[in-house]
């Protein structure tokens, strides 16, 4: 049976990641997930106040620097045991769910559903919707999302003073207070934003389409009208599963949750014990039952990564980041193999939206498990669910405009200790663990969504999530692997594929 | 200061990348220069289509990046936004590359600004370095020069 090698480049702004695969008879029988680039933050915050890392990590990533602040703010108030007042969660929260959104619709509608319009689905009936809808740059719908897109984060630049990058929460709350002009401003954004997504992605209120609540209800309303079925996500289910995804690309059954949004209703609280507006907790793929989540079960395993080597994993407050490029050892990639219970996870808003239970996101998951198209259709779920709630925080913001934006620390130095802080970024769960010795950093340990997702293998050589998605795919192709792009851009890698094939040296493009 | 009357010059590339760092490089010299009022100087690293912002609000802009089979390696190209059309690819690549974002400004820029793309041939992008190959780092005066030169026509 003939043998090859393929390697899959995924340039994103954040990082660099590649898939190299090995193909038997056209069937994916081994995947590496590279992550070529080290970044090296971890060394940079060593030594440095803590209060730097809220300016430092949310350089971390050019599309989820909010949520790296959100993340890096929570580990310095846990440390600290630094309450924060409700206005400021919610403010917190609102610019969030913006950055989310912007992340959630171009992974959608810029890069997963140009792949339809591919010159293989030509015989194929939806062809000229596809087309018509999502073509780069032509396409009604991709043209949309890149018009849109772009002014939902100017939410976070009004609260932040600008996006990406912003430095705008600080250990007690945030720097603005939200006046009236910034709640009309963002309700201006947000009312501009969610005409489009109900007009053109899903061709329907956005009220009616959360109340539906089961696969049942979902197939029904998708054919009971034009605008329905014509509808961008109409048209992304009907195409999804006219070629199959819902039968593809599952990967992990177990999944992860940080818990997104912290409850301002619960502001008294700290973390762990502070509630979440979307609640955390681990989906036990072999059990089927959602377990509470626990911090202390995170380890990280380097033994397929180029690192100093350690034995098993580590839990990041002992964790150790010591970059060791090997590159002619069996080790492939510059990402840790993080675990939860020693079990191989997936995060992301699959896993997001079956923890907290969205009645027809688990429908569908009971119905047919997590698939491809169910993942990015999860990912569409959460962009509705989050323009519903950003209203609701807006109207909550207005209803006390004299709440306090930030309850100044009793010192303003952070003392010695450690502390962490989780979110929920668009690509799922974030998480930053700190530790303060002397007044400095001693230890930063950043374990990302993609971390958990694109991990290599563990100590006991058991692939990650996105390498076990694609391992047992049939490729038609193995010059134009377009299944394997589908797969991929449904956790969300961001950016363009091309392909190198590694036995010629003969360069293709995944298209587009 | 008058829409009609800015220009911009925004620079892209990935300083710890090797050669691909050659837009940056020239942003550095480039910021050290004093400009008139209506010139602004932008690094924009590897914004992708955050670089949008950069693109607004101006007449002109000049962007700055490596390129990848357009010429001999160390040689300056200025080439117009329709020279890229059919190579999409060509370009190093930052994020999403300067093909990508071009075209994601004709759907939301109307009319749009006068583009020049100012670049040099590069060696190779060789991750994990901050130095540019002999061929590129010379240059990154002369292209200094040249945009000097444009700006003043």
């Amino acid at each position: 049976m003939s043998k090859r090698i393929i390697q899959i480049d995924l340039n994103r702004v954040e990082g660099d990641l590649d898939f190299q695969l090995e193909l038997e008879g056209g069937k994916v029988v081994d995947a590496r997930c590279i992550g070529s680039m080290y970044r090296g933050f971890e060394q940079i915050l060593i030594s440095r106040k803590p209060k730097d890392s809220l300016v430092i990590t949310p350089r971390i990533c050019g599309i989820c620097g909010t949520a790296q602040l959100n993340a890096a703010v929570l580990a310095l108030e846990h440390l600290g045991g630094i309450p924060v007042p409700p206005a400021a969660m919610r403010i917190r929260n609102l610019c969030l769910m913006a950055e989310t959104v912007q992340s959630d619709l171009r992974q959608s509608f810029l890069f997963f559903t140009a792949d339809f319009c591919h010159p293989k689905y030509e015989p194929r009936s939806f062809y000229q919707k596809a087309r018509a809808a999502f073509l780069p740059f032509k396409g009604s719908v991709h043209r949309g999302a890149l018009e849109h897109s772009r002014h939902i984060v100017e939410i976070i630049a009004l609260f932040g003073g600008q996006w990406p990058h912003s430095s705008y929460m600080l250990p007690g709350g945030v720097t603005t207070p939200a006046s009236s002009r910034h709640i009309i401003d963002s309700l201006s954004i947000l009312n501009k934003m969610t005409r489009w997504f109900e007009q053109d992605i899903i061709g329907t209120d956005l009220d009616s389409w959360l109340a539906l609540q089961s696969a049942d209800e979902f197939f029904t309303w998708l054919t009971a009208k034009d605008t329905h079925t014509n509808s961008a996500i109409g048209l992304f289910t009907l195409m999804s599963r006219d070629i199959g995804l819902h039968h593809l690309g599952f990967g992990t059954p177990h999944m992860l949750s940080y818990g997104a949004y912290d409850d301002p209703a619960d502001a008294g609280t700290f973390p762990p014990q502070r509630k979440h507006l979307f609640r955390a907790g681990f989906l036990n793929g072999d059990t089927g039952n959602v377990e509470p989540f626990e911090q202390a079960e995170i380890t990280e395993h380097v033994r397929y990564s180029w690192f100093q080597p350690y034995t098993g994993g580590r839990h990041p407050f002992q964790g150790q980041t010591i970059p060791d490029y090997q590159p002619h050892s069996d080790r492939y990639t510059w990402c840790k193999a993080p675990r939860y219970q020693d079990k191989v996870v997936q995060t992301g808003p699959l896993a997001d939206a079956l923890i907290d239970s969205e009645p027809l996101i688990r429908s569908l998951y009971q119905a047919e498990g997590g698939n491809a198209w169910l993942r990015q259709f999860s990912r569409l779920r959460r962009t509705a669910r989050l323009l519903h709630k950003m209203r609701e925080i807006l109207h909550e913001l207005a209803a006390h405009p004299n709440d306090p934006h930030m309850i100044s620390p009793d010192t303003l130095e952070i003392p010695d200790g450690e502390g962490f802080g989780l979110v929920t970024a668009a690509r799922g769960a974030l998480g930053h663990w700190l530790q303060v010795t002397d007044g400095v950093i001693s230890r930063y340990q950043v374990v990302t969504p993609t971390a958990w997702n694109a991990s290599p293998k563990d100590s006991a050589g058991r692939h990650g999530h996105w390498e076990s998605s694609l391992i047992g795919l049939t490729v038609d192709d193995p010059d134009d692997p377009v299944e394997i792009g589908h797969i991929i851009r449904s956790h969300d890698p961001c950016l363009v594929c091309t392909v190198h094939v590694l036995d010629t040296g003969k360069r293709i493009t995944l298209w587009p | 200061m008058a829409l009609s009357q800015m220009r911009h010059i925004i620079c892209f590339g990935n300083e710890l990348h090797g050669d691909d760092g050659f837009g940056t490089r020239v942003y550095a010299q480039l910021h050290r220069l004093s400009w008139p009022k209506n010139i602004e100087v932008f690094n924009a690293g590897v914004a992708g289509l955050n670089a949008l912002r950069f693109l607004e609000n101006c007449s002109q802009a000049i962007l700055v990046d490596a390129l990848v089979n357009f010429g001999n390696v160390g040689e300056i190209c200025v080439l117009r936004p329709e020279d890229l059309a059919d190579r999409p690819e060509q370009l190093t690549g930052h994020g999403l590359g300067l093909p990508y974002l071009l075209e994601a400004l004709k759907v939301v820029r109307d009319p749009l600004p006068d583009i020049l793309i100012v670049g040099v041939e590069i060696a190779a992008v060789s991750p994990f370095s901050s130095v540019l190959s002999d061929k590129t780092e010379q240059a990154v005066p002369k292209t200094v020069q040249l945009i000097r030169g444009l700006l003043s026509e």
